[in-house]
């Protein structure tokens, strides 16, 4: 087990520093650099340019940066953040726990709605509820998810305003409310882009479940639980949905890339202020470092995510473990 | 704590409530639409619009402009730091006296050696700062007194007050001595600014807000407002929203397409002049070999001909409405040397098709394409995707030179790619907006021979040894009248030379809330009478009851520039 580990975690770090090397690449690829904007004004001179160029190496060769780059990174420093005026890792620091709070409201959201959905369509499998269940499962599970963000936005902060249009709490207000008042405050800003993660990640969880507990049900064991007598309720419960959950233990080390990259998109709509949101407009700012400092940190997320679903996966299947 | 600050929010809401004449007159809080984070709190550096409004109220310099934007000599600017100043007999020295009463939020005395400390800073090249390159003429600051600063300069120029007043917020030595002006970006002082201004930095929560609280023992007495929060989102339709619903009171910058929303919404909209101008520059080198005109542009009566054949009015009636008017040339209105009558290349598309013709393109075949030579007359305009303004813009414009017989294409970058191929000029034509200072002359930066070789901001590669002397003959003019004058005579050449099609020049579509009393605003800086503006007792609403001292004594507390909560 611990040679399994060694090995996917050295796997692990193969991956990230390949991310990490193309997308340093592929910024530097992309025409401007973090001083365009500053070339955006007349009153700017050349000799100004040039200077800030010197002074963050920008001037320097391809190859030169990237070293440059990778030794700071061996250092465990994550480089200066040019938009921010930061060094990368305070503002990942700030922006991380904004969007781990929304996957993890997200990621089980998802996952108890869409296993309820699941088990809703199996009791009543072939009846309307189950058909329309399955439609509107399919709407949500191809929509794209800056359109139903947008909608959300749309609905809900401007023809039905009941929630706040964008950030983590109200600038204006939040330092001076209760202790109460303050938790209302931030789940208020909360609910629209958790909801819109939720909606869209529950969908193919549901789609998923579903599959996987109808292919419980014709089990010998499943008829022996009815000739016992058991209650569908009961049977429902007690041994398809258990046997059935093993396969959601590998959906969700897939959901955490999704959800990650569709939460980039959704927390730039709602302007909650994560590691997507940074990310995001640093690559308009071509703030490279903290585009590829960001990309460093949501590839962790992800292959962290995926070896601790396979470890999950290993503990809960008795037949995995021999290997 | 948090129990204390909302009791202290019930207290204030009690006062207000019975408030008397001092309680009617001044307080509230003003929350504004910000599309970035300001970036650094050092003035020398600052690049963003939200940085500006935000030092500006935290800064103070030794004296302001005036609301007519005069630059010759020291008419109309009005005492700030400086309560008075005296021209030496030669006219090559200014002595400023400093304010007694003047003092820094920390509570030190505003020194003459602040200033000199600014000045010789801002000179650094380790500091790179833009406004460097715009106050050459001054050679140096000396102190005979602690309050007084005497600026120096190399020659006498009509703008020379301008020039050493209105680059230069003045800093506090004391705050930045101990740092090396190369590392003052990185510096925690960068991200907590002292200043002299009559509003106290507070906190910045990066990529959500920016607060400041009335300094109420400020030289210059206490702003009416006592609370400003700059709520920053760079989505414009995030901002727009959160206007509309009321969570933010200003929004400076309103598209045209907003105003019937912000109406019905019953909030106010502003028409502000702006010194702000639209135009499509055409690339007068060859995109391919810098060296060569471009095949196309580098005939003037080529770019003539499609002047000619634009019709700008109309473009500006169907991109803008009412809100812009027809730019004039690389100028705007408001400048007081800006003549309306500029005489311009009227739009004559008959005209345009008989010069077209005469230059050997003409229509062959089915094709309603000019050709010469085998070669289209083709070409295509790069505009930043996200802009609709300035797309529907070049759609316009593709449309009017299609009757034309040429052929465009609208080619919609980001603006990062817009830059890039504007500074190598790898481009055909692109349209560009400049926001200008009070001064006319930063034309040069934009349209001269200088920048031009300095690959600086003359995109298009326009040189006119005619049009450069007119705009240094007009800078270098003591006279009112003749600076008009030779003004004139630049946008002239400049217009009948045709680097470009001057297209729009907007208004500023100022939305605000209907409860805040506005002062008049200023065509460079809408917020440079914010701090008399006011909100009347019975007009406040929740946020205007928030006591402004809880949120400057939250601020010793708070780490700036990093997430508080």
């Amino acid at each position: 087990m611990l040679r399994y580990f060694a090995r996917r975690l050295g796997q692990a770090a193969i991956i990230v520093a390949i991310v990490a090397a193309i997308t340093f690449l592929l910024i530097h690829l992309a025409p401007g650099d973090p001083f365009s904007a500053i070339l955006d004004n007349p009153n700017v001179s050349e000799k100004v340019r040039l200077t800030l160029r010197a002074q963050y190496g920008l001037d320097r060769p391809f190859a030169e940066q990237f070293f440059r780059y990778v030794n700071a990174l061996a250092h465990g420093e994550l480089g200066w953040s040019f938009s921010h005026d930061q060094p990368v890792s305070e503002v990942l620091a700030t922006a991380l726990p904004n969007t781990l709070l929304l996957m993890s409201v997200a990621l089980v959201g998802s996952f108890v709605l869409g296993i309820f959905v699941a088990l809703v369509q199996v009791a009543r499998r072939g009846t309307f509820t189950d058909q329309a269940l399955s439609g509107i499962t399919l709407f949500f599970f191809s929509m794209p998810d800056f359109w139903l963000g947008l909608l959300a936005l749309l609905a809900f902060t401007y023809w039905l305003p009941i929630f706040p249009v964008g950030g983590t709490v109200d600038p204006v207000m939040h330092e001076f409310l209760g202790f109460g008042a303050r938790i209302m405050d931030r789940l208020r800003h909360l609910a629209l882009p958790s909801l819109t993660l939720i909606l869209l990640a529950s969908a193919s969880v549901a789609r998923f479940q579903r599959a996987a507990l109808l292919d419980v049900l014709p089990a010998d064991y499943i008829r022996t639980a009815r000739l016992k007598g058991l209650t569908e309720r009961q049977i429902l419960r007690r041994h398809v949905l258990r046997n059935a959950l093993l396969p959601i233990i590998t959906l969700i080390g897939l959901s955490f890339p999704a959800l990650l990259t569709g939460a980039f998109f959704i927390e730039k709509i709602f302007a909650w202020q994560g590691m997507g949101y940074a990310v995001v407009n640093a690559i308009g700012s071509r703030d490279y470092q903290l585009v590829v400092g960001g990309v460093i940190i949501g590839s962790i997320m992800v292959t962290v995510g995926s070896l601790l679903a396979d470890l999950l996966y290993a503990w809960a299947d008795p037949r995995l473990r021999g290997h | 704590m948090a129990a204390v600050r909302y009791t202290s929010v019930l207290c204030a809401l009690l006062v207000c409530g019975c408030g008397g004449e001092s309680g009617r007159s001044a307080g509230g809080t003003v929350a504004i639409a910000a599309g970035s984070d300001p970036g650094t709190f050092i003035p020398a550096l600052a690049q963003t619009t939200t940085a500006a409004e935000i030092l500006d109220m935290v800064y103070d310099r030794l004296a302001d402009i005036g609301d007519s934007l005069n630059i010759v000599g020291d008419h109309g600017f009005t005492p700030r730091l400086a309560d008075r100043w005296t021209w030496s007999r030669d006219s090559l020295s200014i002595a400023f006296h400093l304010n007694p009463n003047a003092k820094w939020h920390d509570g030190q005395p505003v020194r003459s050696s602040d200033v000199r400390f600014t000045i010789a800073t801002t000179k650094d090249s380790s500091l790179a700062a833009p406004t460097a390159s715009v106050i050459t003429n001054i050679d140096s600051v000396s102190t005979p007194d602690s309050a007084t600063a005497v600026f120096w300069f190399h020659a006498r120029s009509p703008q020379q007050f301008y020039d050493a007043v209105f680059q230069n917020p003045i800093i506090p030595e004391h705050v930045w001595k101990d740092v090396a002006p190369a590392s003052w970006r990185a510096s925690e002082q960068a991200k907590n600014p002292i200043g002299s201004g009559r509003y106290r930095f507070v906190r910045w929560i990066p990529s959500v807000a920016v607060e400041l609280a009335a300094d109420t023992a400020n030289y210059r007495g206490a702003p009416r407002i006592r609370r400003l929060i700059w709520s920053i989102a760079p989505d414009f339709n995030t901002l727009l929203t959160r206007f509309l619903g009321g969570e933010i009171d200003v929004f400076e910058n309103l598209r045209p397409e907003n105003v019937a929303a912000v109406q019905k919404q019953h909030l106010g909209v502003k028409l502000n002049p702006y010194l702000s101008y639209s135009f499509m520059t055409f690339n007068l080198r060859n995109p391919a070999n810098h060296d060569r005109p471009h095949p196309l542009f580098g005939n003037r009566d080529l770019r003539r001909a499609l002047t000619m054949a634009v019709d700008r009015p109309a473009i500006v009636r169907a991109a803008f409405d009412t809100l812009a008017l027809p730019a004039l040339g690389p100028t705007v209105r408001a400048y007081p040397s800006t003549d309306p009558k500029i005489p311009q290349i009227p739009y004559d598309l008959a005209a345009a098709r008989k010069l077209l013709d005469s230059l050997g393109w003409r229509v062959s075949g089915r094709d309603s394409i000019r050709v010469r030579n085998d070669r289209p007359l083709r070409f295509s305009i790069s505009v930043p995707a996200t802009s609709a303004l300035r797309i529907k813009l070049a759609v316009l414009i593709q449309e009017q030179l299609r009757q034309a017989g040429v052929q465009v294409d609208v080619e919609q970058l980001t603006l990062p790619a817009i830059i890039d191929k504007a500074g190598k000029h790898t481009f055909d034509a692109i349209i560009g907006q400049w926001n200008t200072q009070p001064s006319p002359g930063g034309v040069r930066g934009s349209w001269g021979i200088a920048s031009s070789r300095a690959n600086g901001n003359n995109w298009g590669s326009y040189e006119s040894p005619t049009f450069d002397a007119y705009v240094d003959s007009a800078v270098n003019s003591f006279d009112a009248g003749r600076q008009r004058q030779y003004f004139t005579k630049a946008y002239e050449t400049i217009n009948n030379d045709a680097p470009a099609i001057w297209l729009a020049e907007p208004r500023q579509i100022f939305g605000y809330h209907s409860r805040l009393q506005l002062a008049p605003m200023r065509a460079d800086a809408w917020w440079a009478h914010l701090p008399d503006w006011s909100i009347p007792a019975d007009k406040r609403i929740g946020r205007d009851s928030i006591p402004p001292t809880a949120a400057a004594t939250t601020a010793p507390a708070e780490s700036a520039g990093k997430k508080t909560r």
